[in-house]
């Protein structure tokens, strides 16, 4: 499907990343993208809901450096998805901490992340709800329609699905190649190229 | 209906255990098999009995692609059911804490920190004190922070369904340790004698058995162990079991009723006895409903159990949704595995939990072709009967070493609904996979002139290509895509008439439809030859000095591919 | 770097045009992005919060939302019912738009249909949920993620809606604790978020 446009659909960036023109990024100074990220258009991300200081004497200003949400390199993040910080009150206010993503993470379509941290090649399905503070660790497949309850952990190679999500299955040994995304990423963009067979 | 994802399964050699292959410079698993008296040789070779993808046994020999592993001595696939698997790691799935496995047979395959499930919904626990933080606003700045680590009666809490351990009416005095103290709260301080029974049944402690399942289970098992012992005294009949031929022939004449020589019958009836009493295990029912009846009375349904949650529960017999416990973390395992013929270690990961890494990871995707099935034109959501339809199958090579692929398929495929088959390009070729840099060099010169050749063929010849018999319809770099022609037959279920119908052959079957009957699936059997490296293990004899010798690999293998669903008109 | 004009195509074609009429409580927190549209009042409660990107629609009806109230991004209030009442299919109850009870949280990308829909006081709409037209919600109650409730049913007070549609009672009792923690939530989200009423008014 080719588009004529004077602007390519996609921003790319010097590290590499592709950001949708129509991808919704608040407090992009919060937001760390690791590079060979791909944003696509309507993806949310709230960098807006940063830590706040810890010093109570600091002024109303948001602080410069810390960081909101990190994504790692070769993320993909599908159309619609929303990207939130957890929060929670801690010693006796409320902050919201940063939301970590490992490399390799796919997010599908629809989905909301409110994790504490995503490891590295993790497969998230359509329309899935990670509930708040919840661990995914390495090479994990989050099927479709999962609802993930906050505080969760889920350990490496499972395969998660259901309300709430339990563990079904196990990553084979010959799957862990499926979760590479370096062709995914070639897929997309301004001059993308087609997906092997 | 759903719509159907072709799929691709490949069959393990394990599913026939009269093959065993010697050789390893040759694999030749199913062909010379099976011996005439094996009466499930239909399984095997491609001559007279086709692999029937529909056998029920051959459900369990059929996996995806990544679940096979591959052992590189024997030359063969190796599948989940048949690798042998050891323990390297323990570790509970929620803290993440390795458990040694000593601690196993003490105290079970449960975390027993504080790692805890909702009985109600299976969602996390988290523990929580009752009393919340003081309002900030009422402490001065210097107070804040110490004021705030909240010192209450401690709760487990489910975030998800808001489920918490005060519906139990069950508290804790401190955030550790969270096991030890709900084993106490729920059975009372008997939770150290349970340990204790393990073994013994020294009169001091009856009816002192804790009401957990594992201490009745150990109190019985020591009781009849016992009993066994007085009822056969060792002379040598219990103790060696069934090898001396001496006790077959005498558990053989009590089977058969012969009083020949059987003096210790009766003596066995008079000496023992079952367990009668709480200390051995035994545990009289209470048939008296009448307490669960009035209290169903009073809550009503909503205060009953759900089947699902009374079998997640470590202890039986909760009825109501009070008597649920919260569910201690089943613990998880990192195995090894190795191939069940030669021993090798096929997989084996990193024993530290947190390392992803795998020390040895011989999986069936770097050697065996991964096939994926696309049709020829959009393909209408059910496959219309009688009607030709033609697919596109793309094999890719993983090797580094070009291999030649021969491909045959029964004419129709096995079963009631037989559809018919037609594979255009049976042997083909295929080029290696290029060694290093597989993407650089690919796209490099896949912008230069393989375009030609490439995939963008498909989309501009797309109407004028034809398929032919004997002719590969694409070819890429390491792949090769060949057409197959499928006419799927009818699902209607009329008798033929009665002329047309032999003498002899058995009634047509006319039952209604079975599940899955409707799924067209292709067995085809897959055989691969290439040259590789001479491979230096302990069978091959020594042939070090010719460095760059090539050897005549094979394989071959079943696979079924399924296509799509029939329409049922 | 978003536009504030941005339609979401997802969702039906808001109307272009005047702005809604609205009438906020001084102490409200209302994010630049909010997409607020209709003929109706929209009437919002003192301290509450509303997040970027969600959608008040009164077409439909009035939309009233409580105190202390946070509705997050995404959010969909008084949208057209996906489908008519199976009962009924010519009656479109559009009479009524949305209530929302104090300190109610409506999370990320949820649904309440207008047509007289009341969420009760201390409701938590979890992410993703669809709440149907006329549809009564009672105090304190939960929706987890994504689960549905029917168009017109009454949810009585306290109610957990979790995993696939069972319900259950809460019988924690802990309001008073949620309160207070949705008075800290809201006095941070004050910060974070910066607040532009004026520009609907």
């Amino acid at each position: 499907m080719s588009r004529k446009q004077v602007k390519g659909e996609y921003i790319e960036t010097d590290t590499g990343n592709k950001v949708a023109r129509k991808a919704i990024l608040i407090g992009t100074q919060h937001i760390m993208l690791g590079g060979k990220t791909v944003i696509q258009a309507e993806a949310m991300i709230r960098g807006d809901l940063a830590r706040t200081a810890q010093v109570p004497s600091s002024s109303g200003a948001a602080p410069g450096s810390n960081t909101a949400v990190a994504i790692g390199r070769y993320c993909f993040l599908s159309k619609g998805c929303c990207l939130r910080p957890p929060g929670r009150i801690y010693k006796g206010s409320f902050t919201y901490l940063p939301l970590r993503l490992g490399d390799h993470v796919f997010i599908g379509e629809g989905t909301v992340v409110q994790a504490a941290t995503v490891g590295s090649h993790v497969h998230i399905g359509q329309k899935v709800v990670v509930g708040e503070f919840a661990i995914i660790k390495d090479y994990v497949r989050v099927l479709d329609g999962s609802v993930i309850p906050a505080n969760m952990v889920i350990p490496s190679f499972s395969i998660v699905a259901g309300q709430p999500a339990r563990i079904v299955g196990e990553v084979p040994e010959g799957g862990h190649e499926a979760f590479e995304l370096r062709e995914l990423y070639k897929s997309v963009g301004n001059n993308p190229q087609p997906l092997p067979v | 209906m759903a719509s159907f994802t072709p799929y691709t399964y490949i069959q393990c050699p394990c599913h026939d255990t009269t093959t065993t292959t010697t050789t390893t410079s040759q694999s030749r698993p199913a062909e010379d098999a099976p011996s005439p008296t094996s009466p499930h040789s239909s399984d095997d070779d491609d001559d007279d009995h086709n692999f029937d993808p529909r056998a029920p046994r051959s459900n369990y020999s059929l996996y995806p692609l990544e679940y096979l592993l591959w052992c590189d001595v024997c030359h063969q696939i190796r599948c989940p059911r048949c690798v042998a698997e050891e323990l390297v790691t323990i570790y509970c799935p929620n803290c993440l804490f390795e458990v040694a496995s000593s601690s196993l047979k003490t105290e079970g395959n449960r975390c027993t920190r504080s790692c805890f499930q909702c009985p109600i919904c299976i969602g996390p626990l988290a523990v929580q004190s009752l009393e919340s933080a003081p309002e900030p606003s009422l402490l001065s700045a210097d107070n804040a922070n110490t004021a705030t680590t909240p010192a209450g009666p401690w709760i487990l809490s489910c975030s998800y369904c808001n489920w918490n351990s005060s519906e139990i009416g069950v508290k804790f005095d401190k955030p550790q340790g969270i096991f030890a103290q709900l084993q106490k709260l729920r059975h009372g301080e008997d939770s150290h004698s349970k340990h204790a029974v393990g073994g013994d049944t020294s009169p001091t402690k009856t009816d002192s058995v804790a009401a957990t399942m594992k201490a009745r289970f150990s109190a019985m098992r020591s009781f009849y162990s016992a009993q066994n012992a007085i009822a056969n005294p060792s002379s040598g009949l219990g103790d060696y079991g069934f090898s001396s031929p001496g006790a077959l022939s005498r558990i053989m004449s009590i089977y058969s009723g012969n009083n020949a020589g059987s003096h210790k019958q009766k003596s066995k009836g008079t000496m023992t006895r079952e367990a009668d009493s709480a200390s051995e295990g035994f545990r009289a029912l209470d048939l008296d409903d009448s307490s669960a009846v009035s209290q169903l009375r009073r809550d009503g349904w909503d205060s009953t159990v759900i089947g699902d949650q009374a079998k997640s529960q470590v202890e039986e017999g909760a009825r109501f949704a009070e008597e649920l416990w919260p569910i201690p973390y089943l613990l998880r395992t990192k195995r090894s595995k190795r191939c069940p013929v030669c021993r090798h270690i096929i997989s084996k990961p990193e024993s530290k939990v947190a390392n992803t890494r795998f020390r040895m990871r011989l999986v069936a995707n770097t050697t065996i072709p991964s096939i994926s099935i696309k049709p020829f034109n959009p393909p209408p959501a059910l496959l219309k009967p009688l009607q030709p339809v033609q697919y596109l199958l793309t094999f890719r090579n993983p090797l580094f070493d070009e291999v030649k692929v021969t491909l045959a398929t029964p004419a129709t495929t096995p079963g009631r609904f037989a559809s018919r088959v037609t594979v255009l390009c049976p042997q083909f070729q295929m080029d290696p996979s290029t060694e290093s840099g597989m993407y650089l060099v690919d796209d490099a010169l896949k912008d230069d002139n393989k375009d030609i050749q490439g995939r963008r063929r498909r989309g501009t010849e797309g109407g004028t290509h034809q398929a032919e018999a004997g002719k590969i319809w694409e070819r890429g770099h390491n792949w090769v895509t060949i057409v197959v022609e499928v006419v799927p037959a009818s699902l209607s279920l009329e008798a033929p008439p009665a002329l047309l119908r032999k003498e002899g052959e058995p009634e047509p079957d006319l039952s209604p439809l079975k599940e899955d009957e409707d799924v067209l699936e292709i067995p085809m059997f897959v055989r691969l030859e290439w040259e590789g490296d001479v491979s230096h293990d302990q069978m091959s004899t020594s042939t070090g000095k010719e460095k760059d010798a090539r050897e005549k690999k094979e394989l071959a293998y079943w696979c079924t591919i399924g296509i799509g669903r029939i329409s049922q008109e | 770097m978003s536009s504030s004009n941005k339609r979401q195509s997802v969702l039906p074609r808001m109307p272009a045009g005047p702005k809604a009429p609205v009438n906020f409580s001084s102490s409200i927190t209302i994010a630049d992005s909010a997409l607020l549209a209709g003929k109706h009042t929209i009437n919002i409660g003192s301290e509450s919060v509303v997040h970027p990107r969600a959608r008040l629609d009164s077409a439909l009806g009035r939309i009233t939302i409580g105190r202390r109230c946070v509705v997050h991004e995404r959010t969909s209030l008084g949208a057209a019912p996906a489908s008519a009442p199976a009962s009924d299919p010519t009656i479109l109850n559009t009479q009524g738009g949305v209530t929302i009870g104090d300190y109610a949280t409506l999370e990320v990308g949820a649904v309440v249909e207008a047509g007289g829909t009341v969420v009760g006081e201390g409701c938590v709409v979890g992410i993703g949920c669809r709440i149907g037209s006329g549809a009564k919600l009672g105090k304190h109650c939960t929706l987890t993620p994504l689960s549905e409730i029917q168009p017109g049913e009454e949810v009585p007070d306290f109610t957990v809606v979790y995993s696939n549609g069972t319900r259950r009672l809460d019988r924690r009792g802990i309001t008073e604790l949620k309160h207070k923690a949705q008075a800290r939530q809201i006095e941070v989200l004050k910060r974070l978020i910066p607040s532009n009423p004026t520009k609907f008014q």
